[in-house]
């Protein structure tokens, strides 16, 4: 506790009276200890800690949300996926709501079995999220899958998003705490971009509230003294080559490709889909999926707030007709959702 | 046209907004009016503590209890709250057809042990049977009497008073969760559900209690903000003295829960003037059920509602449950 009061002086001393200062986050996890310890609170009132993209279901396009339902509403396909994304609303409901054949999953390799015990059905793995869960996915590729599973790939690079981001002048960041899972996988080098290119401090936190204090203080220092770097307080678990065989087989199954972000739009190079080569495994080649236009959330500001413009609290639907039982955007639906995690806190 | 929603059922916001816009209008009475867990009446000069409550529990049986053994705990820790002797009960089942009769059994073994352990005598009762599908299994009803010992009414309340918990928190909205198999968790959580007479009686004498209340649906953080709402004083709250089993920490950090949002079912939150807290926590830590009893917080003048003063020393609003994640807990 001492040390905590230590380093939350430091970072009062560390922050300049004259000007504002915006550290953006971009994991759920990290908003989750945030929020939870009040750590705001104790901010000085010019430092902004902002929630980022941090939440891979809400970002996930409406399109593919679609394209899974109207996938396990034929009769030899089971759908497969992690369990927030049921629940995610879209223009055509939520695959609980309007799917027929759907199973929550919390690891692709329940995927496998699902596939193994219904040899006569074609199970579709509708798979998402960041650098975290595509590791997973390649893995299972990678020890073979059986042919009665396919990939609906809906994966998300962070560094790319988190490039546009800095581009963004209305945003202004100052400095980023990078995710600490997805550093595991993509090692702390991967942010140097943002030191070497932006001049903006990177650095990696890991998930308690003093760890993150130290990620916020090492931001603050280097802004102060200009040695801007790519830092790391987790190193533990973080190396700066990250998990190397991760990366490999991460690459051999999937490549970089131009989607969509939902709310926000298309970004060049920003998604993963399957090699041409594994194009028997791929969901979207193998049924013919098309893309399908995203339709606004009337009063919905989700794509504000995932890109750090917005303050959850800023939007009219919050806590009045959204709520994490009746979510009208996706950043309510998801235990990562910076909607949701507001609304708990 | 407004309806009915399963946040009206949380004992939250939703409740509260309910009871006062509707069932007041129309049900308003002085004994009802300060709307506490039970109301005092006089007959023929004997003080009498009234309450009653309704178990809609899912699933019936989950480790560390059953719909039975929660319907009897359940309205004896409100007279106990109250600061009641509890005395009788009256129950009330509503069975669906269908529903087998040894399961039924299971659950009166559950209330004749509960019932004896708390020193009640059931004297009336009514069973009504509904066709299959229009209730889940078993809904139980119970109304207790009691000797008023000590009225603790909401009044008693004053700035500088200490927060009192019993013990540790959410153990039985944590229960119930995992034990309704929608998370692939697999955890040794056992609900609370105890009748609180042997842990409550020995503090009823001493001066300084001033009002007691079971943080059941909403949890803890609910009753406290309820305990603002009413006083109109502000309520400060440490988190790291709140006792939080490690299981359930863990669980609830993995499942977004709060804690302090969980149900209890036996536990009691106690005000008490500063001077007599640490007696009295010495008093509960001697008993069983209040082996982890600890002074939580404190009453204030200076500002309004529930802060939780985080381990980090940041601060956190605590407001009504607005919504219930979990319907259906007890």
């Amino acid at each position: 506790m001492e040390k905590i009061k230590d380093i939350i002086k430091l970072i009062h001393s560390l922050v300049p009276e004259n000007r504002r200062i915006r550290i953006m986050n971009v994991c759920g996890s990290h908003e989750h200890t945030i929020a939870f310890s009040g750590m705001r609170s104790l901010m000085p009132n010019n430092l902004e800690i902002i929630p980022g993209p941090g939440c891979p279901v809400c970002v996930c396009p409406e399109s593919d949300i679609i394209n899974a339902i109207n996938l396990s509403r034929k009769d030899d396909v089971i759908l497969v996926t992690y369990g927030d994304m049921l629940r995610v609303p879209t223009q055509k409901g939520s695959i609980r709501a309007e799917g027929k054949n759907f199973r929550m999953i919390t690891s692709p390799f329940e995927a496998m079995n699902i596939a193994k015990s219904n040899p006569d059905k074609k199970t579709v793995f509708f798979s998402i999220g960041f650098e975290t869960t595509t590791a997973p996915t390649a893995a299972i590729l990678e020890m073979g899958i059986p042919e009665n599973l396919f990939i609906l790939s809906s994966h998300r690079l962070t560094p790319t998003i988190m490039e546009i981001l800095v581009k963004d002048a209305e945003i202004g960041i100052d400095g980023f705490i990078a995710p600490g899972h997805v550093s595991a996988i993509v090692g702390s080098n991967a942010w140097n971009v943002f030191s070497e290119k932006y001049g903006i401090p990177t650095v990696v936190a890991g998930f308690e509230a003093e760890n993150l204090l130290f990620g916020i203080m090492e931001i603050l220092q280097q802004l102060k003294n200009g040695n801007v770097q790519t830092g790391n307080v987790y190193k533990g678990v973080v190396r700066p080559e990250g998990n190397v065989q991760a990366q490999k087989i991460m690459a051999k199954f999937f490549e970089a490709a131009d989607v969509n972000w939902r709310g926000i739009g298309h970004i060049p190079g920003s998604g993963l889909e399957l090699r041409a080569k594994y194009a028997d495994k791929d969901a979207r080649k193998v049924f013919r999926l098309e893309e399908i236009k995203e339709a606004k959330i009337p009063g919905c500001i989700c794509g504000t707030i995932i890109l750090g413009k917005a303050y959850p609290s800023a939007c009219k639907l919050f806590k009045k007709a959204c709520t994490p039982k009746t979510p009208k955007g996706p950043c309510m639906v998801s235990m990562e959702g910076a909607c949701n995690i507001w609304y708990k806190a | 046209m407004k309806k009915i929603e399963i946040g009206h059922g949380s004992g939250g916001r939703l409740t509260r907004e309910l009871i006062e816009r509707l069932f007041l209008k129309y049900l308003r009475s002085e004994e009802l009016k300060p709307l506490e867990d039970a109301a005092y009446i006089n007959l023929r000069d004997q003080n009498i503590a009234i309450t009653t409550d309704s178990y809609v529990v899912r699933p019936l049986f989950f480790p560390g209890g059953n719909i039975g053994k929660l319907a009897i705990c359940g309205t004896v820790n409100d007279l106990l709250v109250s600061g009641a002797m509890p005395g009788y009960l009256a129950i009330g089942f509503i069975l669906e057809e269908g529903f087998p009769l040894d399961s039924l059994e299971d659950i009166l073994k559950s209330i004749k042990e509960t019932a004896q352990y708390a020193g009640v005598s059931i004297v009336t009762g009514d069973t009504k049977v509904v066709e299959k599908y229009k209730c889940d299994g078993v809904y139980i009803n119970t109304t207790g009497v009691g000797e008023v010992i000590k009225p603790l009414p909401v009044s008693n309340v004053s700035p500088g008073d200490a927060v009192i918990i019993t013990g540790t928190v959410g153990d039985h909205g944590m229960a119930v969760a995992l034990s309704r198999d929608e998370f692939d968790i697999k955890a040794a959580v056992e609900s609370d559900c105890a009748a609180l007479n042997e842990l409550l009686m020995p503090i009823m004498e001493i001066d300084g209690l001033k009002w007691m209340r079971d943080p059941t649906r909403g949890g803890v953080a609910t009753a406290l903000a309820d305990l603002s709402e009413s006083t109109g004083f502000g309520i400060e709250i440490f988190e790291d003295k709140v006792p939080v089993r490690e299981d359930v920490r863990f669980i609830s950090d993995m499942l977004g829960y709060d804690p302090l949002y969980l149900a209890n079912e036996g536990k009691a939150i106690l005000i008490a003037s500063r001077e007599s807290a640490d007696r009295i926590v010495a008093i509960l830590k001697k008993h069983p059920l209040g082996h982890n009893a600890e002074v939580i917080g404190n009453i204030s003048a200076k500002f309004r509602k529930v802060k939780l003063r985080t381990k980090i020393g940041g601060e956190r609003l605590l407001d009504m449950l607005e919504e219930d994640m979990l319907p259906r807990i007890c």
